[in-house]
């Protein structure tokens, strides 16, 4: 569908913008910082996920609002289900796409392998936005080892 | 029509105030606090209360000899009041409900502006315009 | 599973999508430069990497062949804005001489829930539209200016953004092949 290339070719655009962004304030050529991407998608998860769950029932806990992500949630925006939750039951989640959206279009390759950080961040940032206005604050990293899959490590902060 | 709208955040201070009658916002203001604390015992009672805790409205709050006070809670845990007159027999449960759903949507429509930070004091005018229109019942 | 599924409608949440993601991303824009038509400028360039990969999204799928004039461009661009944002803008206000036109848009999903704080009234929210044109329009060998002209954001009653065409472009050297 034609809104969804909209959309792939934003989220593009804005890890180059944030790259040559970032590039010409740092020249040490350390790890590239990926945080802005990261905030960009934590601004647009917050928000989104206050019109998603405009006329849902209450949530009934944490892990009944985990499965909400991994099913309806990651069925709207990443267009298909994620294929397995774990959890510790200590607050730690993780969750795997075997064919995650924004990898499937690159090819499997050690070069293509480094770069797959870049595609992984604003997921990330999603995630942490939808739990954060649903009150669950946590950490979220992603761990790409074989393309196209991805596995979200969700990590949540108990106070 | 609902004489006060109160919106209160995550933190539990208010982010939106507003009365038809603006000499009695001071007046309202301690009422919306105070049903805070219903709130709060209504969403931690669990499962055992009469009400469906799973629905977002939470019915009526408490009465005073003057007015009826109303809470709804988002799944983002943003809280909305609406007090009405007790004099005022017109508004039935449904309408107050469709009133909540009302303000929720324009809620969640002004966390969407990329210009709002979620958290701070709403201020947009097109904002209050909306809520006025709703408690007057002219939307 | 003890949860009942919510079906959401995927068309509509991956506009909110769009809408957010790009609503998110001006704001940092905001942060980053600390000038509003630096920020202006940088979204049209934005909209320019996008048009010049949109296009071969929308050839692809539209099957359309060569342009015959601008009239046919025209059109053609508002069959991408129906494709890619779900509006059809008119298009009006054709220069006497017919190399210039607008699109007229009376909603606009990019701003709908938008409001501009006053600090930021000059901002060109909507030049990312303009830089798609630019760069979509440059990979079939058009070479046009485009800008807004109207903007809903300042209180117009719609946004119109203007496009002129500037020139044809030599066919033979596809653009970063020389």
């Amino acid at each position: 569908m034609a809104e969804e290339t909209l959309f792939e070719v934003l989220h593009s655009e804005i890890i180059n913008y944030v790259l040559q962004n970032g590039e010409s304030r740092n020249k040490d050529g350390k790890d590239e910082d990926l945080s802005t991407i990261e905030y960009i998608g934590f601004s647009t998860g917050y928000r989104l996920i206050e019109r998603l769950t405009k006329e849902m029932p209450r949530f009934k806990d944490e892990l009944d609002t985990m499965k909400f992500i991994c099913t309806d949630f990651w069925s709207a925006v990443y267009k298909k289900q994620i294929d397995n939750l774990r959890t510790n039951h200590q607050g730690i989640y993780v969750l795997q796409d075997n064919a995650f959206r924004f990898l499937t279009k690159i090819s499997n390759g050690k070069q293509y392998l480094e770069a797959a950080p870049r595609y992984v961040s604003f997921t990330c940032g999603i995630i942490r936005g939808c739990l954060a206005n649903l009150n669950i604050f946590c950490l979220v990293t992603a761990e790409v080892q074989n393309m196209p899959s991805c596995k979200f490590h969700i990590q949540v902060q108990r106070t | 029509m609902a004489v006060c709208v109160g919106i209160i955040g995550k933190d539990n201070s208010p982010k939106f105030f507003t009365c038809l009658n603006p000499a009695e916002e001071l007046n309202f203001q301690y009422k919306v606090l105070s049903a805070l604390d219903v709130v709060e015992e209504k969403l931690n009672c669990g499962s055992k209360g009469a009400t469906d805790l799973r629905e977002l409205y939470l019915g009526m709050l408490y009465t005073l000899e003057t007015h009826k006070i109303y809470g709804y809670v988002t799944n983002t845990k943003i809280k909305f009041i609406i007090v009405v007159d007790s004099t005022n027999m017109a508004l039935r449960d449904n309408e107050i409900r469709s009133m909540f759903r009302k303000i929720h949507s324009e809620y969640a429509d002004i966390v969407c502006n990329p210009f709002y930070i979620p958290g701070e004091p709403i201020c947009s005018k097109s904002f209050t315009g909306s809520i006025k229109n709703i408690m007057t019942g002219t939307v | 599973m003890s949860r009942s599924s919510t079906r959401f409608d995927t068309k509509k949440v991956n506009s909110e999508l769009v809408t957010l993601t790009y609503g998110a991303l001006v704001a940092q824009m905001i942060k980053d430069l600390d000038n509003t038509d630096d920020v202006s400028k940088q979204l049209e360039r934005l909209g320019y990497n996008m048009g010049v990969r949109l296009i071969e999204d929308f050839l692809a799928k539209t099957g359309t062949g060569r342009c015959l004039d601008l009239k046919d461009t025209a059109d053609k661009i508002q069959t991408a804005f129906r494709m890619y944002l779900g509006v059809q803008p008119n298009v009006t206000n054709w220069s006497p001489a017919g190399d210039e036109f607008s699109f007229m848009l009376d909603n606009n999903p990019l701003t709908e829930l938008v409001e501009l704080p006053d600090d930021l009234k000059g901002l060109r929210y909507c030049n990312i539209i303009c830089g798609v044109i630019r760069g979509a329009l440059e990979m079939v060998q058009l070479d046009v200016q485009s800008w807004i002209v109207q903007d809903q954001l300042r209180g117009d009653t719609s946004t119109e953004v203007r496009v002129k065409f500037i020139r044809r472009l030599e066919d033979a050297m596809p653009a970063g092949e020389d």
